[in-house]
């Protein structure tokens, strides 16, 4: 269960403004939603501040009864570690590692290893479709290709939370309907948590349900 | 559990150095050439003071005390000794430096008893006894034996049955090789003859120059020196071997030191580089770290991943550098000899040999130093705000702040560190007023670079227009690529500076000490060749001959144990010194009656730290004399120190009549080279030296030259570390900026254009580093010059700017950052417009 309370963020500087305010969120286990809203509408935001790689002004992120605000970045880190997946829409893809070590990373950070971490990755790019491309460097793959990829890297250590930013942002139609079932199959195979933020109303429809972030707040559609 | 260690760290640290494969080299390289140059000459000084600190103990054998004095003793003082209680056996012995005829230089000969010295140097005793055989024999009434050294007999090329040739006075003397001595008889450059030959074939009679002391069991040696010096003469001394070890390295420390500072700067210069390769890549991997910190890696994980790829470099550096190190000592011993060319062991042959804790301790060196340099690109990599690199990855890399309170902090302490003295007679405050001053001028650098790019003018061009907004819009880049520059153009502009003010220093000196026509020289201080006061008169009666001034080189023992100083005895007028000396400082006050007048060359001055005008008392054999100064001249002959005097005094004091130097000036109408075979037709038989001032000047030029040629190598290896730095700068940035090209490919800019762009930018770069090198190294060369020479040779200098020399440099290095940049950008211009565009990475 992930569970947003009244969380408020504002941002210092030149241009200093609130972006979230008194934002409260339940979402239960297996669930998967999606976030829409207009540019600086606060929704990548909302998803560092859940993530914890940012800190909240008030208000608390609860993840299965943990409050991440009350832990230090190291703890965070590794409550990441173990429970979140992250896509991004520019893939971030590790460039010196191939297809295969990019997918085993989080399996690494977390002592899967031997055959365990092999069945795994086996079954992940078999999922993924990329068994082919596992040696692969990430430089030889389309950008649909990459972000299978990264889809893979954010299920492999079966997180109970997946963070989705714009997954689709930089690929054609038919690539992004492609990662998006992808995405959306894995997450309910695996009973995760999944929280997509998008602009695009095709992907937001792949949630279970939707919600729009904009400056009077967070509200289902 | 290790499976999962190899892909985190195939993930943080070997992804990234495979990845980037140019610049890991480069920053291998460069640790490798700094450790390789340590460690060389490391190598080279350690192996070269343990030969010298072992020719010198040999020349003791077994004994635990020695009594000796620069101008001998009375042979009377001998069984005096032997007697004293607690001394087992006294071995006294004769030592002569012979000059040799027909080279350059002087043989050490050892006149020993051969009963007397078998207890104390069993390895030779038993040569000694044969040397004593023929003696009483007469068994050689022309030539005497005499056992060579191994070193002296390669050295000299004499093996047994060959003649050695020396000379005393002008009188040649030969001795019969009767046999070599192995290397454990007796390490020095030296033969061993009988002690009555040398007495007799030196003109010694009387005389010892050493006794050699072995106690008795049990016996303290302090209360045995007690007795000793109760009985001791004026000028004679008791000595551990130890001291005699340290005395003969003592001349050279300051050269070695200084060589081993050089050679740690390419080792600091090879550090800079990597704090600069590990800071570009920490800026252009942000988005990285970014990820990882997000995937559950945490900062201190980070951190220490980061180190640990820095280590990785360094230790790779560091045994490339050892094993570098050892293959250039190597070669340096072979071909430039123990002192490197400076000609301060000149007869030391050492082998090489290194221990394996050397190695480690270089090893170790050289990764703390990649450690060290990649502590603040670490800590900056783990402090990159996560969220904002995710979405930006290169949003920092504009940003530069200037630490000014840091850099004002810096220049303050590079300052009052000039004002303190040398530590343990070695420049140290120096050199570190020189490291804080450069790191000051690296802390400045964003500012600098900031004032001058907002100061370009805009408009010129397009590939001038997108250079300058590039190096505005990513400061911090172009801050370490200028800074690489910074650290080795400064460095190499600041020993140009000292290297060309030293060598004119030199020149005009010599021109000023060598006012004569011709000299004529026989030996030199201690040597046992010299000309007498007839030969000097038939000299004076060669038809052309103007006048002539003569000199005698000895030594004098100065007080409180301060050793030794060169005595130069020369024709000198007290009231115009300055006519044949360069002189510093100089009183008028009148000299006391009872005291003679001296001048003190720079060393000696320091030596005895007294101001000029005072008074001091010395030893001329075992004469005292008390002596006033009366001024203070520059001398770059004799780094121990000299003391100039009147000879007619010398001669009173000592009576010793014997010249080395004579000053010839000529008629105007003669001709030289006339008066040069009037000399040789006087003395036929003898060995000396006879020169023009010009030819003399062209040796000490070319003794210079030789003496300075590795630190020209070191110069050459540190710039090449800075160019190393441009390099790999620039082919971090073209590699980021390929999507860039792509775009400027896209809107219509021809790949020359963009090559122009790249010129300009490593050009500009280039530039900048050069006028910040040119500023910085002009002030660490004040500090070469004014502080760092003075306290390490004694000598003054006078500043001379190579202006020609740094504008070539200066423009190469230009030519140079800006083919480096075009050649490093020369892949981004190759690839295909449309995928580099598209390219996320």
């Amino acid at each position: 269960m992930l569970a947003l309370e009244s969380l408020t963020k504002s941002f210092d500087g030149a241009r200093a403004r609130q972006v979230l305010r008194d934002i409260s969120l339940q979402v239960p286990d297996g669930e998967y939603i999606a976030i829409m809203g207009e540019s600086g509408a606060g929704k990548s935001t909302l998803l560092n501040l859940i993530a914890g790689l940012d800190r909240p002004d008030a208000g608390r992120v609860v993840l299965d009864g943990e409050d991440l605000t009350l832990l230090d970045d190291a703890a965070c880190t590794r409550l990441r570690r173990v429970k979140m997946g992250f896509v991004f829409q520019a893939f971030h893809l590790l460039p010196h590692l191939s297809v295969e070590r990019n997918v085993a990373l989080p399996l690494a950070l977390n002592g899967v290893v031997g055959r365990d971490a092999a069945v795994r990755i086996d079954e992940m790019l078999a999922a993924v479709g990329l068994s082919e491309c596992r040696h692969d460097s990430p430089a030889k793959l389309s950008g649909g290709e990459m972000q299978r990829v990264a889809v893979a890297r954010a299920l492999i250590h079966k997180p109970s939370l997946v963070l989705a930013d714009e997954p689709t942002g930089n690929l054609d139609a038919d690539s992004a309907t492609e990662v998006l079932e992808l995405l959306r199959s894995q997450l309910k195979r695996d009973r995760a948590t999944g929280i997509l933020v998008t602009h695009s109303t095709i992907a937001a429809a792949t949630a279970d349900r939707v919600y729009r972030l904009s400056a009077r707040g967070l509200r289902q559609e | 559990m290790a499976a999962a260690t190899r892909v985190v760290l195939d993930a943080s640290v070997f992804g990234p150095l495979r990845h980037a494969p140019g610049r890991t080299v480069l920053a291998i390289a460069a640790i490798a050439l700094g450790v390789a140059l340590g460690f060389a000459i490391y190598l080279i000084n350690r192996v070269a003071a343990d030969e010298v600190s072992l020719a010198a103990r040999s020349l003791f054998g077994l004994a635990d005390l020695a009594i000796e004095s620069n101008g001998g003793f009375d042979e009377a003082l001998y069984p005096r000794v032997a007697r004293i209680e607690g001394v087992e056996v006294a071995s006294p012995v004769v030592q002569v430096e012979a000059k040799l005829i027909g080279q350059r230089g002087a043989l050490t000969l050892l006149g020993m008893d051969a009963f007397r010295s078998r207890r104390l140097q069993p390895a030779f005793a038993r040569f000694a006894e044969t040397l004593s055989r023929d003696e009483s024999d007469g068994s050689s009434s022309s030539k005497q034996a005499v056992y060579l050294s191994t070193s002296a007999a390669q050295g000299l090329g004499l093996s047994a049955g060959d003649t050695l040739r020396v000379q005393v006075g002008l009188r040649p003397e030969e001795f019969e090789v009767a046999g070599v001595l192995p290397p454990v008889a007796l390490q020095d450059r030296a033969g061993v003859i009988d002690i009555a030959t040398a007495q007799w074939k030196f003109d010694r009679l009387g005389r010892l120059s050493r006794i050699n002391l072995r106690l008795a069991p049990g016996a303290s040696p302090a209360r045995v020196q007690q007795s000793i010096e109760k009985i001791l003469p004026a000028g004679a001394r008791v000595v551990a071997p130890g001291q005699a070890a340290d005395e003969a390295l003592r001349l050279s420390r300051a050269y070695r030191s200084n060589l081993t500072a050089l050679a740690l700067v390419a080792l600091f210069t090879g550090g800079f580089f990597v704090y600069s390769t590990q800071s570009l890549a920490a800026l252009r991997r942000r988005r990285e770290f970014a990820l990882l910190h997000a995937l559950g890696i945490t900062r201190r994980e980070q951190l220490v991943l980061t180190l640990l790829g820095g280590a990785i470099v360094g230790v790779a550096g560091a045994v490339l550098g050892v094993a570098l190190g050892i293959a250039i000592a190597n070669l340096g011993l072979n071909v430039l000899g123990a002192d490197l060319g400076a000609g301060f062991f000149r007869g030391i042959t050492p082998s090489l040999q290194w221990h394996w804790l050397e190695a480690a301790v270089f090893c170790a060196l050289g990764a703390g130093v990649a450690i060290v340099g990649t502590l603040q690109p670490a800590l900056d990599a783990a402090q990159i705000p996560t969220a904002a690199a995710l979405k930006s990855g290169d949003v920092a890399s504009g940003q530069v702040r200037t630490r000014w309170p840091l850099v004002i902090t810096l220049l303050v302490a590079a300052v009052a560190a000039l004002l303190l003295p040398p530590v343990a007679g070695l420049p140290l405050p120096g050199y570190v007023s020189i490291a804080l001053l450069i790191v000051g001028a690296v802390v400045a650098m964003p500012a600098i670079l900031q004032r001058l790019l907002a100061a370009a003018p805009r408009g010129q061009s397009v590939p001038w227009e997108i250079s300058i907004s590039h190096l505005r819009g990513t400061a911090r880049y172009a801050t370490l690529s200028v800074s690489a520059i910074v650290v080795s153009f400064s460095l190499m502009v600041a020993m140009a500076i000292m290297v060309m003010s030293f060598r004119n220093s030199l020149d005009a000196w010599t021109q000023r000490i060598l006012p004569a026509d011709l000299y004529v020289r026989a030996g030199s201080v201690g040597q046992s060749s010299h000309l007498s006061e007839t030969d000097v008169a038939a000299l004076r009666s060669i038809p052309g001959v103007a006048r002539l001034e003569v000199s005698r080189l000895t030594e004098v023992s100065l007080p409180e144990n301060l050793g030794t100083a060169a005595l130069v005895a020369r024709d000198i007028d007290a009231r115009q010194a300055s006519r044949v000396l360069w002189i510093e400082k100089q009183t008028d006050k009148p000299t006391p009656p009872d005291a003679v007048p001296v001048w003190l060359s720079e060393a000696a001055a320091d030596l005895l730290k007294l101001p000029v005008g005072a008074e001091f008392d010395m030893l001329i054999g075992e004469r005292p004399v008390k002596a006033s100064i009366r001024g203070v001249w520059r001398d770059y002959e004799h780094q121990r120190g000299a003391i100039v005097m009147e000879r007619a005094a010398y001669v009173r004091l000592s009576g010793d009549r014997a010249i080395n130097t004579v000053w010839m000036w000529l008629e105007p109408t003669a001709s030289v080279e006339a008066v040069q075979q009037q000399v040789r037709d006087l003395l036929p038989q003898a060995d000396y030296d006879l020169r023009t001032p010009r030819e003399l000047r062209q040796l000490s030029l070319q003794a210079f030259d030789r003496t300075f040629a590795v630190t020209y190598a070191l110069e050459l290896i540190a710039i090449l570390i800075g160019l190393f730095g441009i390099s790999a700068g620039t082919s971090a940035q073209v590699l980021a900026r390929r999507a860039e090209f792509g775009v400027l490919r896209h809107i219509g800019l021809t790949r020359a254009q963009i090559a122009s762009t790249l010129a300009i930018e490593g050009a500009g770069l280039g530039g900048l580093g050069v006028v910040a090198g040119l500023v910085t190294g002009g002030l660490v060369s004040l500090i070469l010059v004014y502080v760092v020479n003075r306290q390490s040779f004694h000598w003054s200098m006078d500043l001379f700017v190579p202006v020609g020399l740094l504008a070539t440099l200066s423009l190469a290095l230009i030519v140079s950052a800006s083919l480096i940049a075009v050649f490093s950008g020369r892949q981004a211009m190759r690839e295909d417009a449309v995928r580099v565009v598209k390219e996320d990475w």
